[in-house]
């Protein structure tokens, strides 16, 4: 089973939209069967209606979606109240923060509150890492460190680096957090994916499209021809997404 | 033809990275690639005396697949001038600069020395262009602007986050070519065409440690009509490199 571990719904404030609709074409056309379902920043700017949107989606197509809920580290108890919503009345299934986007630094304290009510109830957290001063490797992994008994997800492979400058850290990170896994899509380099493989094992990477930031015909090859043995493969395109986030 | 217009040959012990012409020549094989063009990862004359070396042994042991592009630090004055002809004389098609591992600014005097240099021999300049400081599409738009004889060639077209940038600053200036390696939109190539024309956009990997196949895909994937992609993923590069003397 192949598994996209991070797509977006909605309408977003800063230009793409999908519509469930257009991400099951999508996932048919690669023969993708289920994907994690995040919400993007609105053009209303509030992430409440847009869990709503994401658990209507889940809810039209269960056996296909697993949603994520959204929320704001920075209105503090509203983004708690807000998480235990999205959570518990809409059904959604894990956490998802954008540090770029809600501008907050991803190893604040202000954030341990949100993760506490993720810990809670018992789901995974992904985090849009890689962002300048807000969401670098060690920065990700600083928070993961801080609940190791939460299963927390990098986007973008923790960094988003074309001279490839934020590698190491990310790998420090994973060195130091086993609770850590990283994305594929974006990646620059596909060696630093091959890598995380030799050295980390299997169950560090999970096969993204970023649906419909980034191109899913293009973000699959990176799964899909990177020099790795077939097991590996196996768990990069779905077997860790099923385990790490329940998808 | 294809050619890949950004590929790296090196042995860096401090980063672990070690990228031979036999992998670069493997990669493209599997691409189905022609040609491509190499240069190392770091410079000449510092961190390594014998970078051009380095390149010219990998091209003289794959003459019909791979040319070669020097890497020299702008910082050594007449030095560099005299590693960039020396370079030259060994057949070398282009100088390759990355303004953040030499923290040159694009538009410093030392800087616009070489790629004169370059210029006179019809030789490209490619630059490392993303999102760093020193290495954004409007620091080295200011070099094309003082060099308008020169062919300046901006790597990555900017990254993640100035692609855009690159196209608008390749609009104000003629002598900016746009190369696609390792951006990860294959849209904005189309994009690039459509605004700049088919001739001023180029094919490149990054390899062999970005996938040579997945970036020929991704032009691919760009949907251009049947000659627009011929002259990105080779003709451009080939007109460019063949002019060189």
């Amino acid at each position: 089973m192949i598994v996209d571990s991070l797509t977006f719904l909605g309408e977003s404030l800063f230009g793409p939209r999908a519509t469930a609709v257009d991400l099951l074409a999508v996932l048919d056309d690669l023969g993708v069967e289920r994907a994690v379902v995040c919400p993007m920043k609105p053009r209303g700017y509030h992430l409440g209606p847009a869990n709503d949107l994401v658990a209507e989606a889940v809810r039209a197509h269960p056996d296909r979606l697993v949603g994520f809920a959204r929320v704001d580290p920075n209105l503090g108890d509203e983004a708690c109240a807000e998480l235990e919503r999205a959570l518990g009345e809409l059904g959604l299934r894990g956490l998802f923060l954008h540090p770029w986007e809600e501008t907050f630094r991803i190893s604040a304290p202000f954030v341990d509150p949100v993760v506490e009510v993720a810990r809670a109830h018992g789901v995974p957290v992904i985090v849009a890492a890689g962002y300048p001063w807000l969401s670098e490797g060690l920065q990700v992994g600083d928070l993961a460190r801080r609940f190791p008994d939460i299963a927390f997800v990098a986007t973008n492979g923790g960094q988003i680096n074309i001279s490839g400058l934020g590698q190491t850290d990310v790998e420090l990170a994973l060195a130091a957090s086993p609770n850590l896994a990283v994305q594929t899509a974006g990646v620059y380099r596909e060696d630093f994916l091959e890598n995380v493989v030799a050295r980390f094992g299997g169950g560090r990477l999970l096969y993204a499209s970023a649906f419909p930031y980034l191109e899913p015909r293009l973000e699959i090859l990176r799964a899909r021809w990177m020099h790795v043995d077939e097991e590996a493969r196996a768990r990069i395109l779905g077997r860790n997404a099923r385990a790490l986030l329940g998808a | 033809m294809i050619v890949d217009a950004h590929l790296h040959v090196d042995d860096i012990p401090a980063l672990g990275w070690k990228m031979e012409a036999e992998l670069c020549v493997r990669r493209l094989d599997e691409a189905g690639i022609d040609r491509g063009v190499v240069m190392t990862i770091v410079d000449a004359p510092e961190v390594n005396p014998h970078a051009i070396e380095l390149v010219a042994e990998a091209c003289a042991a794959y003459p019909d697949r791979l040319w070669a592009f020097a890497r020299i630090h702008p910082w050594y004055g007449d030095e560099s001038l005299a590693l960039l002809e020396r370079a030259f004389a060994l057949g070398f098609k282009g100088l390759k600069l990355h303004p953040v591992s030499t923290i040159a600014h694009p538009s410093g005097e030392d800087t616009l020395r070489l790629i004169r240099a370059a210029a006179a021999h019809s030789a490209p300049t490619l630059f490392h262009c993303g999102d760093e400081p020193l290495a954004t599409p409007l620091a080295i738009a200011a070099a094309a602007e003082a060099c308008p004889e020169a062919t300046i060639v901006l790597g990555h077209m900017g990254g993640y986050f100035h692609v855009d940038e690159a196209i608008e600053v390749a609009e104000r200036f003629g002598n900016l070519v746009l190369e696609t390696s390792a951006m990860p939109y294959p849209a904005k190539i189309r994009e690039a065409v459509e605004r700049l024309g088919p001739e001023r956009v180029i094919y490149g990997s990054d390899g062999p440690v970005c996938s040579p196949r997945i970036e020929v895909e991704k032009v691919r994937l760009a949907g251009l009509e049947p000659e627009a992609e011929r002259l990105v993923l080779g003709e451009n590069a080939l007109r460019i490199l063949e002019a060189v003397r």
